[in-house]
């Protein structure tokens, strides 16, 4: 027995990063097991492909950080295998696994040469991994969300070919092949066309919509599972409720402004319901399944509470505006990745403080008031 | 985690349950010539004197006040001999062999009622300086400096919180020295001409809040009241503590006296009676011994002076062989010493042996439970990452008013990735205080 010192506090938190990283797969579970139900093997290709390479990547990023420094001497292989070991933990598998499970479940199910999907998930994954996470230096360093740089990225390089089937959790479902309407893009979104001025509201009931009667990319169409993804995450504490939340509300916030000004205004197919227009789109596309699992992600999101109400509520009203007015369908990913990059303003350590004070709440109410002044001028002029 | 976190987990809470064991006192006691606040010491006795309990030996100089050193044994002064002080330094003890007869000092005398309501606050500040009277809640500040404030006071406070998990000495002493405790709130009321004194425990402790309010039954008019405060770390901190009991936010850098606010520790409080009542000096303390690595938990009562080794093997040793972390002071902000050859001074409130465990540090994700912890409002990971970086941004660390910290020990924690946030905190206090 010796008595050895350290340096005080002399205990530990119980749940540490691991645990954080568990909870997080544990939350997507049930959006996995959604998608088993549904794709069958397209979606255990698509997770399993990403994982492995995902992991793959870590795993020669810790290789290339544990090669000796240069010393004149050379070092034999047992050597490097000595320093990989000392470097890599149980950490190096989960946190990218997350990434990859995140990665996989925002990619289609189908490609149209069906072949070409394994290229989306390698390139994706990799892309995803070096260029989101590893260039910065590893788990902690990233400035942006690797699986949004992923999806992003085969989003511009391959989008044309992503294969969105219908799916009504029929047995009889097969690949896109069959007879059923296969929409390009994704979701139940290309029938609200702000530019064109058609609020089309009849193909899906919000029923189907929440409940993933819809096509999409395969993880984001059921919105229960996500829901109770994010009630356990809440519940475990290993994101900040207030991320998800403060997005969610801004964007429904704006987008009932555009249904309200919609319904009062004078082009003929925009008026509906705002209410109905509003939770349409709330839980159309990939805005539930963003803002729990990739906007929440703590690396890319600002460390105190006001700067994450700050970046919430940015994200959120990004999201509304590409949809609205951008020429893509879907926003949430590029809203999340324009969000990361303000990630570091909101956090200067000169202006961002832990307590709610007068110039706080300034920044966030103008970062939510802004972007809506900009949505309601622009659909006023559209719609009067 | 990303949440905030308020409670320490607490794994030895049957412990508060357990009465104060009075142990024998050891052969041989040791008291330190100089310690963390006076650098510099004057021996009155040489080797092979007697002296008697309660005796004045010497005197420690610090650079504003003077500390008087008495014996807590009868019997001879042995020598010198180097062991570890509670501020992790090898410094030189007097060691005494005791004779087990416990002679007073003639100047230990008990003091009628008469007597004692005859005294000014001038008179008993002169008591308390010369029973060497100091914080005993652990800052080992000297009492009677803090009394000779000139500010009014209108309350006194008196911290029987201790916060930090695992420690019950306060506890113990506020339930079997409650009549003491009383008895010195009322000498301190007289002295500072106040009304009101709160005795601040937590909620959760039912049996010392039934324990006062029954006993302050026989005292009525005697404007003491038991104050319940909300239990969570660092609920003992005194700012916490006045800001929940009175409703005063006490500013950075000014003392709880500006604001009429006297606060002590109950054992203080309990010195300060012995010291008033019997001109005694503070020769005794009480003192838990505890942790996952010992193998009877206990609170005792032990002579200032007593080897700690003593203790753990009245404790019945270490559980086992694996390597053991020891601690004199809570297991959140007490020191870890290199060896267990150490000595309990006054201000040591708990020898803590925790089995050492290794946590493996991961890169910070930024999930900001430090910065949501921090009771002071700090941002310890942007700290800490200015002070990874090379070279280290002074202006930036300076800004960021590391000095603030209180060294509660939260951000290290509540930390996800197992990094010692607190000690980046530590070094970025030495750089904020350069020039």
């Amino acid at each position: 027995m010796e008595i050895v010192k350290e340096n005080a506090p002399h205990l530990r938190r119980r749940d540490n990063l691991s645990i954080m990283m568990l909870d997080v797969i544990i939350a997507l579970l049930p959006t996995i097991i959604f998608t088993f139900v549904v794709f069958k093997l397209s979606a255990l290709r698509n997770i399993l492909i990403s994982a492995a390479t995902m992991i793959l990547c870590e795993i020669v990023f810790v290789l290339i950080k544990s090669k000796p420094a240069y010393d004149g001497k050379k070092h034999e292989a047992k050597e490097l295998f000595e320093n990989f070991k000392k470097n890599f933990s149980i950490n190096n598998i989960l946190v990218p696994l997350v990434s990859a499970l995140i990665f996989a479940l925002i990619m289609p199910a189908e490609t149209d040469p069906t072949y070409m999907i394994y290229p989306v998930l390698i390139i994706g994954s990799i892309f995803g991994m070096v260029v989101g996470k590893l260039i910065f230096g590893g788990t902690g360093k990233n400035i942006f969300n690797p699986a949004a740089v992923g999806m992003c990225f085969v989003k511009l390089c391959f989008g044309s070919t992503f294969r969105c089937p219908e799916n009504n959790y029929y047995p009889s479902y097969t690949a896109g092949a069959t007879g059923t309407e296969v929409t390009t893009g994704s979701t139940a979104l290309p029938y609200i066309n702000f530019a064109e001025g058609t609020f089309d509201l009849s193909h899906y009931s919000l029923f189907d919509l929440f409940l993933g009667k819809v096509p999409g990319l395969i993880g984001e169409i059921c919105k229960v599972t996500i829901l109770v993804g994010l009630v356990y995450l809440i519940i475990r504490h290993a994101i900040d409720w207030v991320i998800p939340l403060t997005i969610l509300g801004t964007f429904f916030l704006d987008m009932l402004l555009v249904g309200l000004i919609s319904y009062c205004g004078t082009v003929e197919g925009m008026k509906q319901n705002p209410f109905s227009f509003a939770a349409y789109e709330l839980l159309s596309g990939g805005l539930i399944f963003g803002a729990t699992f990739m906007a929440t992600d703590p690396v890319t999101a600002p460390i105190t509470r006001p700067a994450k109400v700050m970046y919430a509520a940015l994200l959120g009203a990004t999201t509304a505006i590409i949809r609205l007015f951008a020429a893509l369908p879907e926003g949430v990913v590029y809203a999340i990745l324009i969000a990361n990059v303000f990630t570091s303003v909101f956090d200067y350590y000169k202006w961002s403080k832990e307590e709610f004070n007068w110039k706080n709440i300034t920044a966030i109410a103008s970062l939510i008031l802004v972007p809506m002044l900009i949505i309601v001028w622009a659909t006023c002029v559209r719609v009067f | 985690m990303i949440k905030k976190t308020t409670h320490i987990q607490d794994s030895l809470k049957l412990l508060g349950a357990i009465p104060t064991i009075e142990l024998p006192v050891p052969e041989f006691l040791y008291i330190a010539t100089e310690n963390a606040r006076c650098p510099k010491a004057e021996i009155f006795i040489k080797e092979g004197d007697y002296v008697k309990l309660g005796q004045k030996i010497g005197v420690r100089h610090a650079a504003f006040f003077d500390q008087p050193i008495q014996a807590t044994c009868s019997g001879t002064f042995v020598g010198y001999e180097k062991h570890y002080h509670r501020s992790g330094k090898l410094v030189n003890f007097m060691k005494f062999q005791n004779d087990f007869k416990d002679t007073w000092d003639e100047s230990i005398h008990e003091r009628t009622q008469e007597e004692i309501d005859a005294l000014t606050k001038e008179d008993m500040i002169e008591i308390v300086k010369n029973c060497a009277s100091v914080g005993l809640g652990g800052s080992s500040f000297p009492t009677y400096i803090k009394m000779q404030t000139t500010h009014p006071i209108d309350q006194i406070l008196i911290n029987g919180i201790e916060c930090e998990p695992y420690i019950n000495a306060d506890h113990r002493t506020m339930l079997e020295d409650s009549e003491k405790l009383i008895e010195g709130i009322m000498y301190l009321q007289k002295a500072f001409m106040c009304h009101k004194a709160l005795i601040c425990i937590k909620s959760k402790y039912k049996d010392i809040d039934l324990a006062l309010t029954e006993l302050l039954k026989h005292y009525p008019d005697s404007g003491i009241s038991v104050c319940k405060v909300k239990n969570y770390y660092p609920q003992g901190w005194e700012v916490n503590m006045i800001k929940e009991a009175t409703g005063i936010k006490v500013e950075t850098g000014k003392l709880p006296s500006e604001y009429g606010i006297m606060d002590f520790n109950v054992s203080t409080v309990v010195g300060i009676q012995e010291a008033i009542r019997y001109n005694m000096p503070v020769y005794q303390r009480r003192v838990t011994v505890t942790g996952d690595g010992i193998k009877v938990p206990s609170n005792f009562v032990v002579r200032v002076g007593t080897p700690a080794k003593y203790l753990i093997d009245a404790c019945g040793g270490y559980t086992d062989d694996t390597n053991k972390v020891f601690i004199l002071g809570g297991p959140m902000m007490g020191a870890s010493l290199p060896s267990n050859d150490c000595i309990l001074t006054k201000t040591v409130t708990s020898i803590i042996v925790l089995n050492e465990r290794k946590y493996r540090e991961e890169p910070c994700i930024r999930c900001g439970s430090c910065v949501m912890s921090c009771p002071v409002g700090l941002k310890p990971v942007e700290i800490m990452n200015t002070m990874r970086s090379m070279p280290v941004d002074k202006e930036k660390v300076k800004f960021l008013n590391p000095l603030k910290c209180i060294e509660c020990g939260l951000c290290t924690y509540s930390c996800t990735s197992n990094i010692p946030v607190t000690d980046y905190v530590k070094r970025a206090k030495v750089i904020a205080r350069l020039k």
